[in-house]
């Protein structure tokens, strides 16, 4: 997929734009915003379930990150630095927000026009994935989304959530659980 | 593949499709950073930390001992174990203090514990910097470092993995992560 780029930054590392940045170079942390909008912004937007509450934390996210960069202690992994705060700003959004009142209507909409067996409908499976993924618990949904969609390892999941790696596997397996559940009552609707 | 897999993999497969986020949301970023000061990117000074590698001759008054003693308020009581009353050992004699610094005991109490480390804000949140030392025959672990009054976030880092505010502490604050952070205050001369 082609990406938008800045000349001249793509070839230059985690490490180095940082290290600008610090050294008072503010206009190379666009180089690292640019390259970690979208891969931050999907967990923030499965996180959240909507654009404009993923954007605001996405924006906090590198505001943040800024402020905080000299305690970035390996700069060549900004990107795992930076998905820290993110998780962290996912879960005080997520708690300041009532976004379930925010989906009711989508709910019923969902619920009504999709199901599993719709599977060339890809935007009623959308919706349906979306809906099934709210109804989650925000500790679910955290970890089901780190393991399974940002791939991190348990011990990666430790560092970001700072649960304990027996309670994150059990959020993982229930996750899992209420997702099916909820997709097979679905289907039967 | 069990059908159980086969669901899970068409559920994640929705999830992982990319996620486009207003390009606008740089520009933005961008604006917001530029407001802020530079000075709030600089890493703590060092100076006061290049301290301890050399060795003064200081006297101590009897006042400034008092107030030594009221520094030492450092005590985390790890895992189950409870106690009680903890009165770590302090030599002022083998403090040598920097001009214009005041020797601040950090003791943590952690019996079960293979390292504990001093992180935060006048050590550059080095997890490798500072390494609590542990007192023979118990778990009470402690290091003395010099501080210049001011304002210091700071944590415990016990065995590489677990974070562990102080509970003694006057303050605690989230960090970006969302981990508790100790507040400490050395008041002027």
């Amino acid at each position: 997929m082609a990406r938008r780029g800045i000349p001249g930054v793509k070839a230059e590392s985690d490490g180095s734009l940082v290290r600008r940045v610090l050294a008072g170079d503010s206009g190379a942390y666009a180089g690292l915003v640019e390259r970690y909008r979208d891969r931050l912004g999907r967990y923030a937007m499965r996180m959240l379930g909507n654009a404009a509450d993923a954007e605001e934390a996405l924006q906090d996210t590198f505001v943040r990150g800024y402020r905080s960069l000299a305690r970035c202690t390996d700069p060549e992994r900004f990107g795992a630095w930076s998905f820290g705060i993110l998780v962290n700003r996912c879960r005080t959004y997520g708690a300041k927000r009532a976004r379930r009142d925010q989906v009711v209507i989508a709910d019923e909409y969902a619920l009504q026009n999709a199901s599993v067996s719709h599977t060339a409908d890809n935007d009623a499976w959308r919706d349906l994935i979306a809906w099934a993924i709210d109804r989650l618990s925000d500790e679910q949904r955290e970890a089901f989304l780190l393991k399974h969609v940002e791939d991190l390892s348990y011990e990666e999941m430790q560092k970001v959530t700072g649960a304990r790696i027996p309670a994150l596997k059990m959020r993982v397996l229930r996750a899992r659980e209420e997702l099916r559940r909820l997709l097979t009552e679905a289907e039967r609707v | 593949m069990s059908e159980h897999d086969k669901f899970l993999n068409r559920v994640v497969s929705t999830l992982k499709e990319p996620v486009q986020i207003d390009a606008a949301l740089d520009r933005r970023v961008m604006a917001e950073i530029e407001t802020m000061p530079r000075l709030e990117l600089l890493p703590a000074p060092r100076s006061a930390w290049q301290w301890l590698t050399e060795r003064r001759t200081v006297s101590i008054s009897p006042i400034g001992g008092f107030a030594l003693a009221a520094a030492l308020a450092m005590i985390v009581v790890f895992g189950a174990r409870t106690v009680n009353q903890v009165e770590p050992p302090v030599t002022l004699a083998d403090v040598s203090l920097p001009a214009g610094t005041n020797a601040v005991q950090f003791v943590l109490v952690a019996p079960e514990a293979g390292s504990v480390s001093l992180v935060g804000d006048f050590n550059d949140w080095n997890v490798a910097a500072t390494q609590l030392v542990r007192e023979e025959g118990g778990g009470v672990w402690a290091v003395t470092v010099p501080l210049t009054p001011g304002r210091y976030r700071y944590s415990f880092l016990v065995d590489g993995e677990t974070w562990l505010r102080d509970p003694q502490a006057a303050r605690t604050v989230e960090d970006e992560f969302g981990r508790p952070n100790s507040v400490l205050t050395i008041g002027g001369a």
